[in-house]
Parts: structure tokens; C-alpha cells; sequence
């Protein structure tokens, strides 16, 4: 590490993206989004579906290549990177919709989730973990990963990218498709990885619960940032109420 | 014959194919192409056991008259062999598979890619050694008798190795695909490539290993095939490349303990074509391959749906 990197730290976030831009062939998904993350936040990313979550977590994934604009990582510039390589650097990804290994046992999707780690001991101490985190998990290490149900499902693509010991966790709808009793039930596990330390980004629909455990928030409206501010800034705004904290239907525009 | 050594030969053969097949199965699972290219490595994999152990180019190649200046004994020369093999089935990776992945082409186009670099494989071996055919002595196993005596009947000392061989390939690849983290993570790019990727699992390096574990299987089969059969030319490993295509797809494309099967079947259903009917052996063992695909289309084991990129 240069001297220069070492007094510029303190103020470096830990992720940065500047006037990110994402096309897909004709169509813009996301146009100059600036966010940044410093260590130890929970921030959250709301908006209406096709608003760009998911391509804002796949664009710092590098599953997505920016078409211009930047993604920073402690300061560093993340363009050209493969996937797996931002993995490596800390960056774990919760991707939507599950996507845990159907063939594959419980047990294993957990393993897997620790690839790049060579620290038996430490991978050891944090499976233990996970299964606290989840008991339901721990029922059902032997089966096969397709056979869970999609709340334990969805618990198991959490547990698999903690796994890997992040420094940033992006999540993708963790509650998607979740009881009602399930979602509070992640949110506090969310909270809890909040209060030891853990950074997040969370993309979700469910804007009242995920206010509710964030300390900021960000709104996308057709690939732009619409409003952001504290997680109670948000919570109080008439606007975002009307349309995305399920009150005043019928009120909006 | 007796029925000893009849089923012998068909076990034997069903697990060379069974070998072959599951080199396919392999590339298959992590790039959801065959790879036509695999019964050429086969077949140098048998030309590699014949120089290692010490045999001579024929008078019609290139190489006319060459001849290593050392004489391997079997044992050593075949995992050589299967280790050149594997490099050669690297190269082919880097040059027949690669570019067009990186272009993100059809899977079609790499599929014949692969089939031109198996006939340029194939063609280079003619050139180098000729068309002629070529022996592996028995008496490069060293002090083994040519037959051994089981349950009574005499059956060649070959045969058994070539099972014992084969088997022995097929339960560690086995064991190494379902209980290793490598394998596991080789299953895991076969899934869902993409997961993969957000794992931190190198789906570049899980393809190398992929081409290279196939290579390897290819080239040792080649080299038992050798010794039992002798080398009948350049092509000898296509007719074999096909069948054991067979029984990849009887068994159920990315299935291992379906290519295992289909091996089983095929070979079996070969060798108990009676003496008389020598003649038909293909037609017999195809016509068992349609007769199985007509009644289940998905092959023995493989999954109702394919979910593949
Ligand atoms: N692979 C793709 N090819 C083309 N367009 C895409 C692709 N992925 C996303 N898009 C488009 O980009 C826009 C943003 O999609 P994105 O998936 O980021 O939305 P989202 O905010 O995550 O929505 P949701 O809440 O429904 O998950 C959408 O208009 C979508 O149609
Ligand atoms: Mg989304």
C-alpha cells in the first residue's frame, strides 16, 4: 500500500460509484448514479420494478460493464475486473431470485460459499455461525439445496454469501416471495450482521422494512437516483409514503 | 467362447466407453457442447502409449523409423500418456473453445471447431506415422501372464486390466465429483454459471479442468484400447468417439452414473452379438440405442429438463 493510499483512507469510502451509466444494447438501465458506501453502513436502494436495483449490484459485481461513469472499491477503480475477482476483494453479491445450487446439499452451497477462503478453522467458525444465524439450515444440511422451500431458500443464499466473510454484502429482495413473519424474521437477521459491523447495500420492494433496519436510502426512478437521505428522512417523505410505503393509494399523480 | 470370457469382453468394452463417455460428459456439464474433438485425443493417446513404450514409427510417416531412445514398461508409459493427452486436450481448449466463448458464439460454432480440431489432429497423426497399424506387446506388462484363470475359464490377462483400470477411473472421478470441494465446484459452474462467478469459483479455470481431466481419460483409454485391440490407424478411435456418443446420450447427457450405464448396455449388447453376426455388432448396438431413446428421450438417468446456457 502507497503512503498516499494510507493518509487518503480515512476519507476514502469504501465503495463509490460516480455517474454510473448501464445500457443493454438500445436501452439505458441506469443513467449517472452516484452513491457511496462508507464502512460499517446499511444503506438501502428502493424504486418500482425496472427501476435498475439489480443492475446497480450487477454493475459492481462487473456482471454488468458500465458504459460510463465509475465503480470504486477503497479507492480503486473496479472497471475491467472479472466477477469472481471482485468476490475476492470483499465484495459479496445475494443475487434475486435465490439462485442457490438445486443439485447440491445444503452443506455444500455453504461450502461453496467459502471457495475462495483457505482458513479451515475460521470457515469452520462461521458454518456454526450460519446455522445459528439459521437453524432450519442446520434440520436440513444433507438436502438437497432444490427441495428447500423458498423462504429456506432464500435464508440459504444469505448463509452461502456470508460465507465468504464479505466486507460488502450486496442484497438483492432478500424478503421477495416471503411470509410476512419470514421478512421480519430476515430483516432482524440483516440487522443483526448491521450491528456487528457488516456493510450493505440492499435492494429491496418492501420500502417500510427495509427503512425500518437501514441507516440511509437511496430511490431509482427509470435509472436515476429520484431522493436520498436518512433512512427517517425517507420514512417521512410525503412523496416516497405516496408511492412506495403502501399509504395514501390513490393520492399520487 | 465361454460365457466367462464373454462377459468379460462386454464389461471391458461398456467401461472403455463408459471412460470415453464421461470425458464428453465433463466438457459437457461446464460448456453444454459436445466435444467432437475427443475421440482424436483418444487416438493419440494410444499412438503416445506406443512410443513411450518403446515402439517404432512405421515406414510411411514423417517420423519414419523413429523411436524414443528409452522403453517405458507399460505401467509408467499409459499415465504418460494420459498426461500428454490432457495437455493436447488443453490446447485444444485454448485454440477450438476459447476465442469463440470470448466472442460469446453459439454453442453450434464450437462444436465444430472442435470436430475441425479432431480431424486435424487425426490428420497430423497420419502424417507423422503413417496409416499403418500398430501393436503394443503384451510383454510390456512386464511379468504378467497373457491369461489368467477365473472361476475356472481362461481369460485374458488384458481384458481384466482394462476393466480394473477402467472401474478404478470411474469410482475416483466419481468420489472426486461429489465429495470434493473442486468437484463441487465444477458441478457449481455446470449449474448456474453465473452463481458461480458470484461464489468467487473461476469458471475459466473449472473449463481447463474439465478439458484436462477428459484429456486424460481419453488418452488412457486410448492406450488400454491399444494394448487389447492394437492400434488399427489413425482413425480407429472415430468409430469409438461415436459409439461412446451413444451412449451419452443413452445414458443421459451430464449424467455420470448414466454414462457408466450406457456403457454397460452397449457394451454388454456388443459382445453377446453371436460369432456368426460379427458383421452386425454396430447395427446391434445402435439399434439398442433407439430402440432405449424412442421409449425414454431424456436418456436412462438424465433429468427430465436440461437447464443449460
Ligand atoms: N439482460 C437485460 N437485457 C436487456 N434489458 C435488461 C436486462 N436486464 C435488465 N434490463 C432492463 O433494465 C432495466 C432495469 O432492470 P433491473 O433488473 O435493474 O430492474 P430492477 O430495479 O431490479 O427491477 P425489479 O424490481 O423488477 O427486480 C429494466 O428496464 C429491464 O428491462
Ligand atoms: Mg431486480
Amino acid at each position: 500500500m502507497t503512503a498516499a493510499h494510507d493518509l487518503a483512507a480515512p476519507s476514502v469510502p469504501l465503495l463509490e460509484l460516480r455517474r454510473l451509466t448501464v445500457r443493454y444494447g438500445a436501452i439505458t438501465a441506469l443513467r449517472g448514479v452516484d452513491l457511496s458506501l462508507q464502512q460499517g453502513e446499511l444503506v438501502t436502494l428502493l424504486g418500482a420494478n425496472g427501476a435498475g436495483k439489480s443492475t446497480t449490484l450487477r454493475a459492481i459485481s462487473q456482471l454488468v460493464r458500465a458504459s460510463a461513469g465509475s465503480i470504486h472499491w477503497r479507492g480503486a477503480d473496479l472497471a475491467g475486473r472479472r466477477p469472481e475477482a471482485t468476490v475476492k476483494l470483499g465484495i459479496g453479491h445475494c443475487p434475486e431470485g435465490r439462485r442457490v445450487l438445486a443439485r447440491q446439499s445444503v452443506a455444500s452451497n455453504l461450502e461453496l460459499g467459502a471457495w475462495l477462503r483457505r482458513d479451515k478453522a475460521g470457515i469452520a467458525a462461521d458454518l456454526e455461525r450460519c446455522y445459528q444465524l439459521f437453524p432450519r439450515l442446520a434440520e436440513r444440511q444433507r438436502q438437497l439445496a432444490g427441495s428447500l422451500s423458498g423462504g429456506e431458500q432464500q435464508m440459504l443464499a444469505i448463509a452461502r454469501s456470508l460465507m465468504a466473510r464479505p466486507s460488502l454484502l450486496l442484497l438483492d429482495e432478500p424478503s421477495l416471495g416471503l411470509a410476512p413473519k419470514l421478512v421480519a424474521e430476515v430483516m432482524g437477521t440483516l440487522a443483526e450482521l448491521h450491528r456487528d459491523g457488516l456493510t450493505m447495500l440492499l435492494v429491496e420492494q418492501n420500502a417500510n422494512a427495509a427503512l425500518a433496519i437501514a441507516d440511509r436510502g437511496l430511490v431509482l426512478e427509470a435509472g436515476a437516483v429520484r431522493l436520498a437521505g436518512t433512512a427517517q428522512e425517507l420514512l417521512a417523505n410525503a412523496e416516497l409514503r405516496a408511492s412506495y410505503l403502501g399509504d395514501g393509494e390513490g393520492s399520487g399523480p | 467362447m465361454d460365457l466367462i470370457q464373454l462377459l468379460l469382453n462386454g464389461l471391458s468394452l461398456g467401461a472403455v466407453y463408459a471412460l470415453f463417455a464421461l470425458g464428453y460428459t465433463l466438457v459437457f456439464s461446464v460448456l453444454g457442447v459436445i466435444n467432437f474433438s475427443h475421440g482424436a485425443v483418444f487416438t493419440l493417446g494410444a499412438y503416445f502409449t506406443y512410443l513411450l513404450i518403446g515402439g517404432q514409427a512405421g515406414a510411411n510417416g514423417l517420423l519414419a523409423g523413429l523411436q524414443l531412445p528409452f522403453a517405458l514398461p507399460f505401467a509408467l508409459a499409459l499415465p504418460l500418456a494420459g498426461l500428454a493427452s490432457a495437455l493436447v486436450a488443453l490446447l485444444i481448449e485454448r485454440v477450438a473453445f476459447r476465442p469463440l466463448r470470448r466472442r460469446g458464439a453459439d454453442s453450434l460454432l464450437a462444436l465444430i471447431s472442435s470436430l475441425g480440431a479432431g480431424v486435424i489432429l487425426v490428420n497430423l497423426i497420419q502424417l507423422l506415422m503413417g496409416a499403418e497399424s500398430y501393436a503394443i506387446p503384451i510383454g510390456t506388462l512386464g511379468a504378467l501372464p497373457a491369461a489368467l484363470s477365473l472361476g475356472g475359464a481362461q481369460v485374458r490377462t488384458v481384458q481384466v486390466l482394462l476393466l480394473a483400470i477402467s472401474v478404478l477411473l470411474l469410482v475416483v472421478l466419481s468420489v472426486w465429483l461429489e465429495g470434493s470441494r473442486s468437484g463441487k465446484a465444477l458441478q457449481a459452474v455446470s449449474e448456474d454459471p453465473v452463481t458461480a462467478q458470484l461464489l468467487g469459483i473461476d469458471s475459466d479455470a473449472m473449463i481447463r479442468l474439465a478439458f484436462g481431466i477428459s484429456g486424460f481419460l481419453a488418452g488412457v483409454s486410448g492406450g488400454l484400447v491399444g494394448l487389447s485391440v492394437s492400434i488399427a490407424g489413425p482413425y480407429f478411435g472415430i468409430s469409438y468417439g461415436l459409439k461412446a456418443l451413444g451412449v451419452l446420450v443413452l445414458g443421459g447427457l451430464g449424467s455420470v452414473p448414466g454414462a457408466m450405464l450406457g456403457g454397460l448396455i452397449i457394451g454388454l449388447a456388443e459382445a453377446f452379438v453371436p460369432a456368426a453376426w460379427s458383421g452386425w455388432k454396430d447395427a446391434v448396438a445402435y439399434g439398442f440405442l433407439f430402440l432405449i431413446l424412442v421409449l425414454r428421450p431424456q436418456g436412462l438417468l438424465g433429468k427430465p429438463q436440461t437447464t443449460k446456457v
